[in-house]
């Protein structure tokens, strides 16, 4: 740790001393209709503190993942504009996920790695559905080791894997404060890790505030260091699914990108925000677990399931639009964004949130998201047996053509002046095309859009204090 | 999808509270501003939660904020 960060530490910690003690010449404001509780002594320009904590759990559709994400925040704010950024998270995801193959008319069988290499644990029908089964050694491998898990999923449906399930916790820090003329200059540090995947965040930002503090310009920039170390190695991609484990064991994967950022206050009840992001992806991006099928051209049997693969590049472009209006009981937030990406990857997004205070402690907010995605370049529902191999191919859903809708409401009660609690409930629906042009044979028969629908539940609490 | 943007800036246009002082509220009107409500992020938490979930369910990230998810999600 750097003197000159050991000092600014130390800064703070005496302004938060002196924060402690009650503030004199507290603001006086008259509020409109429904003006929520506030302290007049929190918030820029006071020595205060903020915790938040939530709990978020999401549950899909049809028996497949479900989620529990317990999140803690701490930020400690000076009243110079210094502010100190602390947070936890963790989760515990479970379920049954697609693992890209086709459905079939007849039932199909998947072979993946069993534990770890020279495990000798058994998997049984009651532990997802799969059943373990003795391999050809391979040289130089005891022939006690040469396991392997096989799942069986029915004719006519969507194959998933039963065996998904994986922890996350990570970890982050930030810090921020103005520099000479500068407005506001900070950094943020983040780990996360799960099983099989590590992530190493880093963004530093600059933001200018001028034009009687109406206008807010700001640049942020974010590099991140990823790497993936699945269960049973790296597949090649293209290549037959098997049981055997895999070389090399890991992959990384590095990302770079800016945000570049306008805040104008339209007028005394309306803000716009107005980013355009930049990022830039470069390294292993493929999903190891999935599968994509190859059939038979005549009768669109599977014969073959193949590992994905998709390009080691991807620069991605977004702008994205906000505007919040306040009507006096109730506030409108309209935002807008459209993305593309060197993948083929085009999107649009428009989200509404109505916010309309009941009371000056209790309000509801209403809201809808509206998303529609057009696919990946090297998006395909399946493979065909004795055609020309792409040097990319990927069935996952969530790089396919699909419309998105999520609505939902938020209910927010403050306990005291100092905090609040808030629940929000939503539901996500993802529509694509269950029979596309280019099914044939028995897939003409099959549902092949494996979108999701999520009931999303959201509880929080923000608690201000000295 | 081309419509949309024109259609919302339409809206946006046409409505009343937004051509009070425009583009130069004076700091004695800020009092709108302060509301927590008001400010671009008000509820991290939330934001970051309903991104994580798009960002493992979808192909576009970022926009908001940073693209990527800091994990495995997807």
């Amino acid at each position: 740790m750097s003197v000159s960060f050991r000092e600014s530490l130390a800064r703070i910690s005496v302004s938060l001393l002196a924060g402690a003690l009650p503030a004199a010449g507290a603001r006086a404001q008259s509020y409109g209709y429904g003006e929520p509780l506030r302290n007049d002594n929190f918030g820029p320009g006071f020595n205060y503190s903020q915790i938040d904590a939530a709990l978020l759990v999401y549950q899909e559709g049809g028996g497949r993942v479900m989620a529990i994400e317990p999140t803690l925040d701490l930020s400690v704010h000076a009243a110079d504009g210094r502010a100190l950024t602390l947070s936890a998270a963790a989760d515990a995801v479970s379920g049954a996920t697609p693992n890209g193959a086709v459905p079939s008319d007849k039932p199909q069988n998947f072979v993946t790695p069993l534990k770890a290499a020279g495990s000798s644990t058994t998997v049984t029908s009651a532990s997802g559905g799969s059943t373990v089964i003795q391999l050809p050694p391979t040289p130089g491998q005891a022939a006690t080791a040469a396991l392997g898990r096989q799942y069986t999923v029915a004719a006519n449906t969507l194959p998933v894997d039963k065996g998904f399930h994986d922890h996350r916790a990570a970890l982050g820090g930030g810090w921020t404060q103005p520099v000479g003329g500068i407005t506001d200059m900070g950094f943020t540090l983040g780990y996360s890790r799960e099983t099989d995947y590590q992530a190493i965040t880093t963004s530093g930002h600059v933001d200018q505030t001028f034009n009687a503090g109406n206008t807010n310009v700001s640049l942020a920039l974010n590099g991140e260091f990823d790497s993936s170390f699945p269960f049973g190695g790296i597949p090649a991609p293209l290549t037959p699914m098997n049981a055997q484990f895999k070389t090399p064991t890991s992959r990384n994967k590095t990302q770079a990108g800016f945000v570049l950022g306008l805040t104008e206050v339209m007028t005394r009840r309306w803000l716009l925000s107005l980013n355009y992001a930049f990022d830039n992806q470069s390294g292993y991006q493929s999903d190891p677990y999935r599968i994509i099928s190859l059939v038979d051209p005549l009768n669109g049997e599977p014969v073959q399931s193949l590992y994905e693969g998709r390009p080691t590049k991807r620069t991605s472009q977004s702008i994205y639009w906000d505007n919040k209006i306040d009507w006096g009981p109730a506030v409108t937030d309209l935002s807008a964004r459209y993305y593309t990406d060197s993948w083929g990857v085009r999107s649009s997004t428009v989200e509404l949130d109505q916010r309309i205070n009941l009371t000056p402690s209790i309000y509801i907010e209403p809201s809808v998201r509206w998303y529609d995605q057009k696919a990946a370049s090297f998006f395909r529902y399946f493979l065909v047996q004795g055609q020309p191999m792409p040097a990319y191919a990927s069935s996952d859903m969530r790089l396919g053509s699909f419309h998105a809708l999520t609505y939902g409401a938020k209910f927010g009660l403050s306990l005291s002046k100092r905090s609040e609690i808030y629940l929000k409930a939503e539901y996500y629906h993802q529509g694509g095309a269950a029979h596309p042009a280019v099914a044939f044979g028995q897939l003409r028969q099959q549902d092949l859009f494996a979108g999701t629908n999520a009931a999303i539940a959201f509880i929080g609490y923000s608690w201000d204090f000295h | 999808m081309k419509w949309i943007l024109p259609i919302l800036a339409l809206a946006l246009s046409a409505c009343a509270p937004l051509k009070d002082n425009f583009l130069g509220p004076q700091p004695y009107e800020k009092d709108l501003m302060a509301r927590k409500e008001m400010q671009v992020d008000a509820y991290p938490f939330l934001t970051q939660a309903e991104e994580h979930i798009y960002f493992s369910k979808e192909a576009s990230s970022g926009g908001r904020g940073f693209a990527g998810g800091g994990c495995g999600c997807n």
